[in-house]
């Protein structure tokens, strides 16, 4: 697990952190509209989604992405746009092999509050999956296969195969035996270097004993 | 395999520390508080603020008048609503990120001062503490090592030192700190071995120390399982047997016998009066406990060092590394004589400041033969010793005045010592048995005496102990004119006086020719000259016997060789004969006989003309 850089793992480099500006004259579609559109939009942002202007916001805990230039909306995704936001995120060049919109039951590797979520599998190196909210068009979650490992690996270390929580009592017990086993281990070492020299070197000198 | 056991042990050595480091943090990890681990103990989430959506400034009027924005957010800081402009966004809030803050409601920009810093701070804690500063620094920063921007540091002056931190360009608050999480951090550092500023575990010595200890694992895991293939890892219950066919070294049926399976055949064969020689006591380090037993029999890693690959073939096994269960035919290859025998102390007298010399009767009434040059294996039981002898003559009192005399327990173990009859005793058998053992002191506590001299040399008269025997690796050679070479220091006059004396009885008895026999015998002073009067008287008797003791410490009117016992014999031994034909018999301290055999080896002495019997 050390040998592996942790930035790596969390698959930074899958991902391209894009720095597109806003660009302002195409927002035209004000917030006064929006506001009529939507009156209770909380949380209001101006952003770049795949190179355009939009409007993110909540509404009745319900995530929106509205075009700044025409109001239309343009969440929840469909799949044509998912896609094309996820090659948009993805730094590699692997073509898409799959991808379905999870709604319920994430996969181990998704926490359950980036749902509803569009999953699209790269063809490529570490088979590279990118999830995309599906209400906010946003880069929710980045795995590949190095995680998967590094991940089954962590609840091997933590001997928690079902949560990851290294508070378990199965844990407890093999830690507190490892503890147990290591000092009787350094005590025999210790009695096998000193106090064994001791003896030899009085054996080895000792009367006409062979 | 030898090698994967050295590696094994050096490995325990560099890793076993930091094991136990890695444990007790990670118990740690298992068992702490992980509400106080987290930091957040006067953590609360700030009121959010009521916006009226209505009175939010255009985006795009902001937009307009600001630097290019990745992002505009609308955020809420201490209930009021402002617009957070990214201009430069990291993957990360962690990461750098450039930011700039406006009020959301009248487009004024706002900058983050301590003010405002220290209401933020109070707007996320809920404990009693004041605020005694807050700082703006820079990274890195201790407790929070990832963090990459700049941020505020707001102290509170509460019983666990909270710390709010801040993150300077937008205001949100990125963490608490405080006494409890930064204990939890000193042991993430020990478990990481992060004594960098790194913030994580992709260091160079814990990738370093995780593949020792991977390969200390691999070594160990590797070495049990040669263990439990040698059935090193039974269980039995209770104290079983199992009867054995025993053959003599002709093949002979010799009977069967009942073993103790809960022991090694060494110690099983023990219990029949059946001595094998063994001077490591059943370590699988001398190799001379050989027996041959089924040649199915698992070889153990001492076994592959001690015997070669045509003894294994054959059946040759250690009689220590094995039990009853592993074979059904036992055959002996050295039939011995050797027997245990329970022995009665008779005669104990010191002869020298530091030798004794000991008389046991052999209870039973039986007689012992043997050739000179043999040994009695002793059984020292689990005692007390005492560093300084009981009942030490006056005389020799001031040679043990700088031992410090103290008590010390003992296990049991089992020790070797040379017979030391002569004088014609041997041939028809005795049931008085001689030795002059050495008691091995030690200068301080921190060090035991030898424990099975010091033992037996405190004997009290009448008292008894057992022993095996006798063993006859040590003997003169088939009788011939060639002539002998005894060269021995200090207690291994046992041995060589038993030897001369046999010699001598036999030539005068058979009444042949004469052949000649040269004692060399090293010791410090003329007290440590044991037998003195006796070998001069022997050198007078018989023409052909010459002793030539020699001294290293000798007292002024000392008229005889001084040195050390091979000094003399370098510059004597071309004078006193033609090497070629002499048979060597050499007992004593390892100096003494590594120095010896090497002369003998500078002069071409063939080494089957060598004979030695070992301090070991």
């Amino acid at each position: 697990m050390v040998i592996f850089d942790i930035d790596y793992i969390h698959g930074n480099s899958l991902v391209v952190n894009h720095q597109a500006k806003v660009n302002v004259d195409e927002i035209t579609y004000p917030l006064s509209a929006l506001a009529k559109q939507y009156p209770d939009a909380k949380n209001i942002a101006v952003e770049v989604f795949i190179e355009q202007a939009v409007y993110r916001f909540t509404e009745h805990d319900e995530k929106y992405v509205v075009n700044a230039s025409n109001g239309e909306k343009i969440s929840p995704l469909n799949k044509v746009v998912a896609i094309s936001a996820a090659k948009h995120y993805y730094s590699g060049d692997g073509a898409v092999l799959e991808s379905e919109l999870i709604t319920d039951n994430p996969p181990f590797e998704l926490s359950r509050r980036a749902l509803p979520a569009w999953r699209v599998n790269f063809d490529d190196f570490g088979s590279p999956s990118i999830y995309v909210s599906a209400q906010t068009g946003k880069l929710v979650s980045k795995r590949h296969e190095f995680w998967r490992i590094f991940d089954l690996m962590f609840s091997l270390h933590v001997m928690d195969y079902e949560e990851e929580d290294p508070s378990n009592k199965l844990l407890f017990w093999f830690t507190l035996f490892s503890i147990f086993a290591a000092i009787t281990g350094g005590v025999l070492s210790y009695f096998v270097i000193f106090k064994n020299r001791a003896k030899n070197t009085l054996d080895k000198s000792m009367g006409v004993a062979r | 395999m030898l090698l994967l056991k050295k590696l094994h042990k050096w490995l325990s050595l560099l890793v076993g520390l930091q094991l136990l480091v890695w444990l007790g943090t990670g118990l740690y990890f298992n068992l702490m508080d992980h509400q106080k681990a987290s930091g957040n103990q006067y953590k609360q989430t700030p009121v959010v603020a009521q916006v009226d959506i209505n009175r939010l400034v255009e985006p795009q009027l902001v937009l307009s008048q600001s630097k290019q924005v990745v992002s505009l957010k609308q955020i809420s800081l201490l209930e009021h609503p402002y617009y957070l402009l990214t201009h430069n966004k990291g993957l990360y809030s962690h990461f750098d990120n450039d930011y700039s803050l406006v009020d959301a409601y009248t487009a004024e920009p706002v900058v983050i001062d301590e003010t405002m810093v220290r209401k933020l701070a109070q707007s996320s804690y809920n404990g009693k503490g004041v605020i005694k500063n807050a700082v703006k620094l820079s990274p890195p920063y201790e407790d929070i090592p990832r963090e990459q921007n700049e941020v505020w540091q707001v102290n509170y002056a509460d019983y666990i030192q909270t710390s709010v931190y801040i993150d300077a360009g937008s205001g949100r608050i990125i963490k608490h700190s405080n006494d409890d999480k930064r204990f939890v951090d000193i042991f993430f550092m020990l478990h990481f071995m992060d004594y960098g500023t790194e913030g994580s575990f992709n260091n160079v010595q814990i990738i370093l120390f995780s593949l020792f200890t991977l390969f200390f694992s691999l070594t160990g895991f590797i070495w049990t399982i040669e263990l439990l293939f040698n059935g090193q890892y039974k269980v039995r219950f209770g104290n079983k047997s199992r009867t054995l066919a025993l053959f003599d070294k002709d093949l002979e049926l010799i009977g069967e016998f009942d073993l103790a399976t809960n022991t090694n055949l060494l110690d099983g064969l023990i219990d029949h009066d059946i001595a094998l020689s063994s001077t490591c006591g059943g370590g699988g380090t001398c190799g001379q406990c050989k027996v041959r037993l089924d040649s199915s029999v698992k070889v153990t890693s001492a076994e592959h060092v001690l015997l070669t690959k045509e003894q294994l073939q054959q059946g040759y096994r250690l009689a220590c590394q094995h039990d009853a269960t592993e074979t059904k035919r036992l055959t002996l290859i050295d039939v011995t004589k050797a027997k245990k025998y329970l022995l009665e102390l008779t005669h104990s007298e010191f002869i020298s400041p530091y030798i004794k010399e000991l008389r046991f009767k052999v209870l039973g009434g039986e007689k012992l033969k043997f050739k000179a040059g043999a040994h009695l294996r002793f059984y020292i039981p689990p005692a007390k010793g005492i560093s300084i002898p009981a009942r030490l003559p006056d005389a020799f009192k001031y040679h043990w005045r700088d031992i410090e005399y103290f008590e010390y327990e003992h296990q049991a173990c089992s020790r070797s010592y040379s017979l030391a009859n002569g004088d014609g005793q041997i041939e028809a058998g005795t049931n008085e048995l001689k030795f002059t053992v050495k008691i091995q002191n030690a200068p301080n506590k921190s060090i035991y005496p030898g424990v099975g001299s010091s033992y037996i040399c405190n004997l009290g008269l009448g008292q008894t102990i057992e022993a095996a025997g006798p063993f006859e690796d040590f003997h003169a050679k088939p009788s011939s004119n060639k002539t002998m070479m005894l060269i021995g220091a200090g207690s291994g006059m046992a041995p060589l006086k038993s030897l001369i004396e046999e010699q001598l009885c036999f030539y005068q008895k058979e009444r042949k020719e004469t052949r000649g026999i040269y004692f060399f015998y090293g010791a410090r002073t003329e007290e440590d000259l044991l037998y003195k009067d006796e070998l001069y008287r022997l050198s007078r008797k018989y023409p052909n016997f010459f002793y030539y003791p020699v001294l290293s410490r000798p007292h002024k009117n000392w008229s005889g060789a001084k040195g050390y016992v091979q000094d003399l014999l370098t510059s004597n031994i071309n004078k006193i004969c033609q090497i070629d034909g002499v048979e060597f018999y050499l007992c004593g301290p390892p100096n003494m006989m590594s120095a010896t055999i090497n002369l003998l080896k500078t002069k071409n002495v063939d080494a089957t003309n060598i004979a030695f019997d070992e301090f070991i």
